[in-house]
């Protein structure tokens, strides 16, 4: 009963969030930023947490959703649910392409070979004519069944409904057969394949689930902001972000993923926005122009990501299992 | 005589990737590491160029004598402090954890010196001679790969012809046994390690005065060291000599036939293309993929 009664209340909380916060569209926006990273870094979690296989570049599934269904929208008249779908397909293409040549070898080869899939959809995206190229692709109008697109609260419940997908998932994955089979994989590849699992097989489902829920983030998230470019949905920084927030958490559990984006996406913003430094000088503790000051003001914004690599550093030589992965050492 | 031009300059930017190759694949070999912040170490070899050119006047071939042996300590000490608690870790934690100290490098770079790319110009940076009457060399090409070569030669006499050489061999053939002989294992990892950042700053350093330099300028020569290492089989010092020199050709080959926009695909597409045919690459052994 107290294992259903948590997440029913949690998702009752989330339901009635954007009322609670009076539909602010800043913190709305916010809002929307720790469900994407946490359905993202959910899906990396399959075959990352489950199977120890980690993808550097999910970016290129999460790219491929977004900008499949931005070019397919971009001057046709088509159902926005169809131009998703799509993306579904083209990210699966680009999963199955990765996995059949590099999942007969082992995790070493895997990492390196996602980046380089990934530069390779960057680099093709950045260079062709019809994906826009540098400029990226804007969508003007969008019409979906009648409800107002120009707010942010149908995205809010839109990513919602996909965090809850891929969690679904993970759990079903994790109670299945399949769960089993990924964590034998993650342990002892060779001792896996003794007992007669199909090493290869487990690894490209894992991966194929993953692919096809990023490319769905990835969709709503084009739908979302309406303008795309190779930066911002295909770098290898975003891929880095989605791995930071899984390890965070906590990798294969359920719940790290979404514990990492609540953790992560509101420090990135408190960082980019420069509260920690107009705070620290309108409280009189340092110097508007000082060099101190000036770094907090300047440097620390532009800096995000330096804070990110000391979070793994620090996680990865002291609490390896990631937050839940403490709490859990202390039950 | 394009097709001459092409394979010219190709084998000299590629005696460059080779050197940063080679310093991945030792500590691929001796560690079983897969170091993620090789570029930004190369990165940072740039940044010690340019700053050892405009601050105190060195030549940018002269300063390797003092990037070397600072970059060695640097690579010795991070070793110390971070890679070796991670050392018998699943290799996930390894790579994320230098993943975190690559882009505290690459993010430290753009506080210290902002995005704004530099260019290192030496009096000959432009400056090219003529062989064979028609192919044009340029004079810092031809620079970087004759003090390449010179760095490559003297790495090889020290893994052939020192005590400490010969250990770091053994402990790359086998860990456990390398123990047992009673050689200091986590010494030569430490050494090792060293060694791997020395040549990723040199090569920063000797490809500084031909490309931009900026923070985030590792990222693309991360991947082209591990196609590099692949290509030449993870580990293999010879391999990774030869694949740095056949990337380099590619990138030339591409560049010229294909597009200059499209010769970083090509490059991974040669890379994707040894994951498929040839796993344990040129001259890695069999059985570690």
């Amino acid at each position: 009963m107290k294992k259903i009664l948590i997440p029913i209340s949690l998702l009752l909380l989330a339901l009635f969030l954007p009322e609670l916060v009076g539909r602010n569209p800043y913190f709305t926006g916010i809002m929307i930023n720790v469900l994407m990273m946490a359905s993202l870094a959910s899906a990396w979690n399959i075959p990352g947490g489950y199977a120890g296989q980690f993808s550097f570049g999910h970016a290129a599934y999460f790219g491929a959703g977004a900008y499949t269904t931005l070019i397919l929208l971009s001057g046709n008249p088509i159902d926005p649910l169809l131009a998703l779908l799509a993306g579904v397909v083209t990210a699966s293409l680009i999963a199955l392409i990765t996995g059949s040549i590099v999942f007969r070898l082992r995790g070493h080869y895997f990492a390196l070979a996602s980046i380089a899939v990934a530069e390779i959809v960057r680099l093709s995206v950045l260079n062709l004519q019809f994906t826009g190229g540098a400029q990226g692709i804007l969508l003007s109008d969008l019409t979906f069944h009648g409800i107002d697109l120009n707010s942010k609260i149908p995205f809010y419940y839109g990513m919602l409904m996909i965090l809850v997908l891929s969690m679904g998932t993970t759990a079903y994955i994790q109670s299945s057969r399949m769960g089993y089979y990924l964590q034998a994989i993650r342990e002892d590849q060779d001792a896996a394949a003794s007992l007669g699992i199909n090493v290869a097989l487990y690894k490209n489902r894992a991966l194929l689930v993953s692919a096809a829920l990023s490319s769905v983030t990835g969709s709503l998230y084009g739908l979302y902001i309406r303008f795309i470019d190779p930066g911002a949905v295909l770098d290898l920084r975003l891929s880095i972000e989605i791995i930071l927030t899984a390890i965070i958490g906590g990798v294969g559990t359920i719940w790290g993923p979404v514990l990492g984006a609540i953790l992560l996406v509101p420090l990135a913003e408190l960082l980019r926005s420069n509260v920690i430094g107009d705070t620290l000088i309108s409280m009189g503790i340092v110097s508007d122009v000082s060099p101190v000051g000036h770094f907090f003001k300047e440097g620390l914004a532009h800096a995000h990501v330096l804070v990110y690599g000391v979070i793994t550093v620090v996680c990865i030589l002291f609490m390896p299992q990631g937050v839940l992965g403490i709490t859990r050492r202390r039950k | 005589m394009l097709i001459i031009q092409s394979l010219v300059s190709g084998l000299l930017t590629g005696g460059v990737y080779a050197l940063a190759g080679i310093g991945m694949s030792l500590v691929f070999g001796v560690m079983n590491v897969s170091n993620f912040a090789h570029g930004d170490l190369m990165m940072l070899g740039m940044y010690l160029a340019y700053f050892a050119f405009t601050l105190l006047h060195i030549d940018p071939y002269l300063s390797l004598v003092l990037i070397l042996p600072v970059s060695f300590l640097f690579g010795f000490l991070l070793e110390k402090l971070f890679v070796s608690r991670v050392i018998h870790h699943p290799h996930q934690n390894q790579i994320l954890l230098t993943v975190g100290l690559g882009l505290i490098m690459s993010n430290s770079a753009l506080l210290a010196f902002t995005s704004d790319p530099r260019i290192l110009t030496t009096t000959y940076s432009s400056s090219s001679v003529m062989i064979f009457s028609d192919v044009s060399v340029s004079v810092p090409l031809l620079l970087s790969f004759l003090v390449t070569c010179a760095i490559t030669a003297l790495l090889y006499l020290f893994l052939a012809r020192t005590r400490t050489g010969m250990a770091l061999r053994a402990t790359s053939q086998n860990r456990e046994a390398a123990q047992l002989m009673g050689i200091d294992v986590s010494k030569m990892s430490a050494i090792t390690f060293g060694i791997g950042t020395g040549l990723a700053a040199a090569a920063g350093a000797l490809i500084a005065p031909v490309y931009y330099i900026h923070p985030m300028a590792g990222h693309n020569f991360l991947l082209k060291a591990f196609t590099v290492c692949v290509l030449g089989g993870l580990g293999s010092v010879p391999g990774a000599t030869l694949g740095g020199l056949i990337i380099g050709v590619v990138e030339a080959f591409s560049a010229t036939w294909i597009s200059t926009d499209w010769k970083d695909v090509v490059v991974f597409m040669l890379f994707l293309a040894v994951l498929l045919f040839r796993p344990q690459g040129l001259f890695g052994k069999r059985g570690g993929e």
